[in-house]
């Protein structure tokens, strides 16, 4: 995104109105509150008591703005809190061994497509990349007989094994761009210089890879970490459940606190807004990568 | 296995005439192959499997105790009672209106925003974040947010609308099978447009300032520009984009399911959760299974194009 700057360098015509540039700003307000709206409601609403959210006409500004539904949400001590922190825990470790395996898999599968011309490399490329197409649920019938044989059913392995086959394809995708972009160049000079093979793919493609690996890793722990449909359906211990599905078995039993579900949303939705905007750079490459070529 | 002979290979096979037996080929390249042996053993138990059996038990009936042992072979009968059902014709249509709405909309409003943001100006940088945000949380809390905002009694939208006088009563967007459909596509559209937005937005950098500038000296408007210089470079992001969206579209489960579960009626059923349903809800796998292989095979037209769009170059380059 840095080549932006580089170009504007465009000379200023007085004109007198630009009606498309107006057009341009009522465009983009009306898409800022179309986005931003449904989530200040959310925070607003997770502010609320109870009675406050189930009002009519709604309040609009919260009258009494209370955290309490963050502090129970929170608080290991009720039911509540315990069996949030306990979902909370699962998907953030599901998401990470998730990552780190897949990008263990991945990375030497991302830089043979890369780097060699073996027999079969297009079928298993494309095969790799096919697999982006399909949906959950094709694989999910037989995924979850296959979990019933292996006695994986309500275990975490489960959900590792199945996260792995959504995130490969794209990681292997989005690693293999970023390989493409290293000079081989430089690895055959290591080469010259007495690195076997691999020497030269650890010391010296490695390192130069990290930024493709750390936008591969963002992808593939908030894909993990939003994930729905497998866990929804291999999960039926209340105490192995990941995030997503733990909130809505939580809040259907109480259908109606709102508010707690809200701060819950919110809660869930903090670690992979904080991964994005820190790591936004390489997730902005990484989504784009591939699709446009520089 | 030197780098240099990787390489040598590929273009000696399209000139000389006597080209190496595959045998032999596998075995100069044996070590390669340890690289992706991981991820083809994953892919092996995961992705082959899958598929091969979905499509041996869309041949079966299947016992509802799902012990797949006394399967009956039943031939082409799970095709027939899916193909002639009018339940599947109406989720199919539903399924078209969907993904050519959610994907018509979110790539309008991304190529708005995209040519909006293009502009250098203060704010920029955030309001790209701002506008990505949506994309990147997960569709279940999307879904809960828009739920809440939806609500028949307490949501927001439906006390806009009546404080604006657009309706007396707020209106009960989930549970009427006239808006249902429409109501989650605008959720979908939420979340996703921002990734057209992102997509377009770095396809806009390719697009050479000069040819922007010759176009403006030779009297060409805003418009004019747009249509003749700045499209035409698009057009390759811009197909890529489109395709990634159907298919995302296509697949999307989370939103109706968790929104609505596919009611009122079937309203707002589209293949997908509709398979989920056939096959977790009234344990017919062998009917969701036929489904799913009627699925894959529209998949595998879409997917044609979308391995070609998204190789384009990739064998040009030396790599």
């Amino acid at each position: 995104m840095t080549d932006i700057t580089l170009q504007r360098t465009r000379p200023v015509v007085k004109k007198p109105i630009d009606w498309w540039r107006w057009a341009g700003r009522f465009f983009l307000t009306f898409l800022l509150i179309f986005t931003v709206l449904p989530m200040a409601w959310m925070i607003l609403t997770s502010v609320k008591s109870q009675f406050a959210a189930m009002q009519y006409p709604p309040q609009w500004w919260p009258a009494e703005p209370t955290l309490n539904n963050y502090f129970k949400l929170l608080d290991p001590t009720n039911r509540v809190g315990a069996d949030f922190l306990r979902y909370f825990w699962n998907s953030f470790y599901v998401s990470l061994l998730t990552t780190i395996l897949g990008v263990v898999v991945a990375v030497p599968a991302a830089y043979a497509f890369s780097r060699f011309r073996f027999p079969g490399r297009n079928f298993l490329f494309f095969g790799v990349l096919v697999r982006n197409m399909f949906p959950a649920v094709v694989f999910l019938m037989p995924l979850f007989l296959l979990m019933r044989w292996l006695g994986l059913v309500n275990t975490h392995g489960s959900l590792i094994l199945t996260y792995l086959t959504f995130g490969l394809p794209l990681s292997i995708w989005l690693l293999k761009g970023f390989y493409d972009n290293i000079p081989i160049q430089l690895e055959q000079a290591a080469r010259i210089d007495g690195a076997t093979r691999f020497q030269a793919f650890l010391l010296i493609v490695m390192p130069l890879s990290t930024p493709g690996i750390i936008a591969t890793s963002i992808f593939s722990f908030i894909g993990a970490w939003n994930e729905y449909v497998y866990a929804y359906t291999f999960l039926s211990r209340d105490d192995q459940m990941t995030l997503p599905v733990g909130i809505q078995r939580f809040f259907t039993e109480f259908a109606t606190d709102w508010p707690g579900l809200m701060a819950a949303t919110f809660m869930m939705s903090v670690p992979v807004v904080v991964l994005f905007l820190v790591l936004q750079k390489y997730f902005v490459r990484a989504l784009t990568e591939g699709a446009v070529k520089h | 296995m030197s780098i240099a002979t990787g390489q040598a290979t590929r273009p000696l096979i399209g000139q000389v005439a006597k080209r190496p037996s595959i045998l032999s080929r596998v075995i100069a390249h044996r070590t390669d192959y340890l690289y992706v042996l991981p991820a083809i053993i994953v892919m092996l138990v995961v992705i082959a499997f899958p598929i091969y059996y979905t499509i041996e038990l869309s041949f079966f009936r299947t016992p509802p105790n799902l012990q797949m042992r006394d399967k009956i072979w039943t031939g082409i009968d799970n095709y027939r009672t899916v193909l002639s059902s009018s339940v599947f014709h109406e989720v199919t249509i539903q399924t078209i209106i969907w993904t050519a709405a959610s994907t018509f909309f979110a790539f309008l409003l991304g190529l708005g925003a995209a040519l909006s943001l293009h502009r250098e100006f203060i704010g920029r940088g955030v309001m790209r974040a701002l506008l990505l945000i949506p994309y990147v949380i997960s569709a279940v809390a999307a879904s809960y947010v828009w739920k809440w905002l939806y609500h028949s009694d307490f949501g927001v939208i439906g006390a806009i609308s009546v404080q604006l006088g657009f309706t007396d009563e707020p209106i009960n967007f989930l549970d009427n099978r006239q808006t249902v459909l429409a109501s989650l596509i605008v959720v979908n559209i939420w979340k996703e447009f921002s990734f057209a937005m992102v997509m377009l937005m770095a396809g806009l950098q390719t697009v050479p300032d000069q040819l922007i500038r010759a176009a403006q000296v030779d009297g060409a408007n805003a418009w004019n520009r747009f249509w003749h210089v700045t499209f035409p470079h698009l057009k390759g992001v811009s197909m890529v984009t489109v395709l990634l969206l159907m298919v995302a579209n296509f697949n999307s489960f989370i939103i109706p399911f968790v929104m609505t579960g596919g009611g009122p009626a079937d309203a707002s059923h589209i293949w997908i959760t509709h398979i989920y349903q056939l096959a977790f809800g009234r344990q017919q796998w062998g009917i969701a299974s036929a489904y799913a292989v009627i699925l894959f095979v529209v998949m595998m037209a879409l997917g044609y194009f979308y391995v070609k769009a998204l190789t384009r170059g990739d064998e040009a380059r030396a790599g």
